[in-house]
């Protein structure tokens, strides 16, 4: 059996980097007994252990579904909690876990007699989405080893000195730092126990980036233009996009003087360039991005539409999926794809956005549709009048399941001086081409 | 679910040149699952398997009745400044075959499409385009995508210079570029075309000199609509409304004057023929123009 596997196993341990040549064997020694296909079986294999990270990771790079990576920082906080696992009692311990490119929240399934400042190294833990953000998990079957104290940065270095530039903060990161200034901002009352209770809402940007915050306690002589050191805030994580948490446990100081920063409140107020596609299909999310692309297809369920007056659900032969049988309001919208060579995305366009790109508006729309007594034509139209087009979109970009979608807060179609650009290739080639000789 | 495949921009010249055709990236053992995307690996490097192209379309033909068969199918060509790309759209492409069977030529388009190889068995590869969409565009648009084609190229062929002069080949080399923040689809593309084509780096000055060529092209084109006629025209215009006493301006003055503005002659006479059809200026007398006010 050994001598006809081996070279099996050592293909796949080639194929990836002359790791798990043990573990490999075994896997395909057992699913070969259950007669799985050679081929298959070593596909199955190569999949499993392709999707393992090789070596160890930092805070700042965990995404879900990472499996069996080590991990080196310190137990910031730890406590016991009991939780309900399949009808059975069971305590875990919760807490957070940071290394100085982060602070994320961990669980660990069984005791492994941890206290809060442990200077630790993590063998084959993993992790898995909760509460929208990517979650450390370790257990018996990992490996904790306790490191001298020196070897990992201070419980409180990490809590609240290390800044960050907004573009930073990780969808694991559940405490920030940093400098910013406030470009939007106000207030809003929500019911909370029973009480009003007046909140703060806003955006911050530095710049890298903006995000939105929400303040749970006043902020003394914080205004729109303020700049601001925060330090400890939470961060939540919403359709891949973090907002920033004040609460009274930040400390959040409104800085006076603003030397170097490089940002002022005009430079972040401004659209940026737009940025290439493939960078944005990196994040998660990004709040306030700007790209610019063709539009290759415009996707079904552009046009117009009807939504329930209740929920504002798009209906189906005016039935919603809450509300049954319903008056519908009329809507147009335009989904369609973004590419730019680097990368594609959808792009959703309400109606005013729609009215813009379409050039035309909702009214002469619904009289095409009425003459036409067919909805698809607005929908053919559409096609016809944006596919191949160039455009530039602002807005936020979240994932999803389709991939990544940007819902557009603008869209405009540019005036750029191509000329200006040709020559600057112009001069690229020339640099190359007299290079060579 | 698998992501969409971006839309790569390649020139022609660069996409008649591949023949490499892989079915998928991530499967070594081969056995590729259904819905596993076809790719070409062009010869400088880049991994297709949906082109978005936008050139003019200079020859439409029906082929599906040729052969007296009931099968509709349409081959078009589109070329840019490079080359030409050859399109099928057939039965299962319903709306780009309406298009393609309508469409005037010469005409600016854009085409979405995924490649497709044949393979007649000689050895030879013939690479073309199965439209997914398909649609009227202006010179503006092909000229936009000129220039950011020629740059998503210039970048991909950087790329693919540092590729060769590092002297290292396969994952070696697909660890080295990723270092250097390559993205992982143009790496692998580069380490795969390396491999299969040895292309070289006279080929590699050869399509940056295409490029060049091409970006010549649109950057007479361009001066010659959005810059020069537009201003002959207003020039020619003002002129001729300062003088518009008596029998009008000669002509070999009107030359005169815009030869001192280093107005080329050949641009006065296609500014005057064009003012003269549009109605702007009138011929009172042969040789001599006025404007109509």
């Amino acid at each position: 059996m050994d001598e006809r596997i081996a070279p099996h196993v050592e293909e796949i341990s080639r194929a990836l980097g002359n790791r798990y040549a043990e573990e490999i064997r075994i896997e395909l020694e057992k699913l070969l007994q259950f007669k799985v296909p050679l081929d298959e079986a070593k596909r199955t294999i190569l999949n499993r252990f392709m999707s393992r990270s090789p070596t160890s990771v930092q805070v700042k790079d965990l995404v879900s579904g990472m499996n069996s990576f080590d991990i080196t920082g310190r137990i910031i906080s730890i406590e016991k909690r009991t939780v309900t696992v399949q009808g059975e009692q069971r305590s875990v311990f919760t807490g957070s876990f940071g290394d100085g490119t982060g602070i994320c929240s961990f669980t660990c399934w069984d005791d492994m007699s941890l206290k809060a400042g442990d200077a630790v190294r993590i063998k084959n833990a993993y992790t898995r989405l909760w509460n929208n953000r990517p979650e450390l998990y370790f257990g018996k079957r990992s490996q904790i080893e306790k490191l001298p104290d020196g070897m990992v940065q201070g419980i409180e270095e990490m809590s609240h000195q290390n800044l960050k530039k907004l573009q930073d903060i990780a969808p694991a990161d559940v405490v920030a730092n940093s400098i910013v200034v406030i470009v939007e901002m106000y207030h809003r009352d929500v019911p909370m126990k029973g009480k009003l209770l007046t909140i703060t809402e806003g955006v911050i940007a530095d710049e890298t980036a903006k995000l939105p915050f929400t303040s749970w306690t006043p902020l003394k002589g914080a205004d729109i233009g303020s700049f601001i050191r925060f330090e400890g805030a939470t961060v939540r994580i919403f359709r891949g996009l973090p907002s920033i948490n004040f609460s009274e446990s930040t400390a959040v100081s409104v800085i006076s003087q603003p030397e170097d920063l490089p940002f002022t409140l005009e430079s972040v107020s401004k659209a940026s360039d737009p940025v290439p596609i493939g960078k944005v299909l990196e994040k998660s999310g990004i709040f306030d991005v700007t790209v610019a692309g063709n539009i290759i297809s415009v996707r079904p369920g552009s046009g117009m539409i009807d939504r329930c007056p209740v929920c504002n659900r798009v209906t189906q032969k005016a039935n919603c999926r809450a509300h049954g049988s319903v008056d519908c309001v009329s809507d147009m919208r335009i989904k369609f794809i973004l590419d730019d060579g680097t990368g594609s995305l959808h792009v959703m366009l309400n109606c005013e956005l729609s009215e813009v790109v379409y050039g035309k508006s909702m009214y002469e729309a619904e009289k095409m549709a009425l003459e036409s007594i067919s909805k698809e034509v607005v929908y053919d139209d559409m096609k016809r009048v944006l596919t191949g087009k160039y455009i530039v979109i602002r807005g936020n970009s979240s994932r999803n399941e389709f991939g990544v979608t940007l819902v557009a807060k603008s869209a405009w179609y540019p005036n750029t001086d191509l000329k200006e650009r040709i020559s600057s290739l112009l001069e690229r080639i020339e640099g190359k081409v007299i290079d060579d000789g | 679910m698998a992501e969409r495949e971006m839309a790569h921009r390649v020139f022609a010249r660069e996409f008649n040149d591949s023949r490499f055709q892989i079915s998928s990236s991530s499967d070594v053992t081969s056995q590729a699952d259904l819905h596993a995307p076809n790719f070409l690996v062009t010869t400088a490097g880049a991994k297709v398997n949906r082109l978005f192209i936008a050139g003019v379309i200079t020859e439409v033909e029906d082929i599906g009745s040729h052969k007296g068969g009931e099968k509709e199918l349409w081959r078009a060509r589109v070329s840019d400044p490079t080359g030409t790309f050859t399109v099928y759209s057939g039965n299962f492409q319903p709306e780009t075959s309406v298009f393609l069977s309508t469409v005037e030529v010469p005409s600016f388009v854009t085409i979405i499409g995924k490649v497709r190889s044949y393979e007649p068995g000689d050895g030879s590869v013939f690479v073309s385009l199965r439209p997914e969409e398909i649609n009227h565009a202006d010179e503006n648009t092909r000229n936009r995508w000129m220039v950011d084609t020629a740059e998503l190229t210039l970048d991909r062929l950087d790329v693919f210079e540092e590729a060769l002069s590092s002297g290292i080949s396969g994952m070696e080399l697909f660890d080295h570029l990723s270092l250097k923040n390559v993205p992982s689809h143009i790496a692998e593309g580069v380490c795969m075309a390396l491999d299969f084509y040895r292309t070289d780096r006279s080929y590699i000055q050869g399509m940056r000199k295409h490029i060049r060529d091409a970006l010549f092209s649109i950057e007479s084109s361009l001066s010659a609509v959005s810059g020069d006629l537009f201003d002959t025209e207003e020039f020619i215009m003002d002129l001729l409304q300062e003088m518009n006493g008596g029998k009008g301006m000669e002509y070999t003055e009107l030359l005169r004057q815009a030869g001192s503005k280093n107005i080329p002659a050949v641009s006065v006479e296609k500014t005057v023929r064009s003012l003269l059809s549009e109605g702007h200026i009138y011929e009172p007398k042969v040789g001599f123009f006025r404007a109509i006010v």
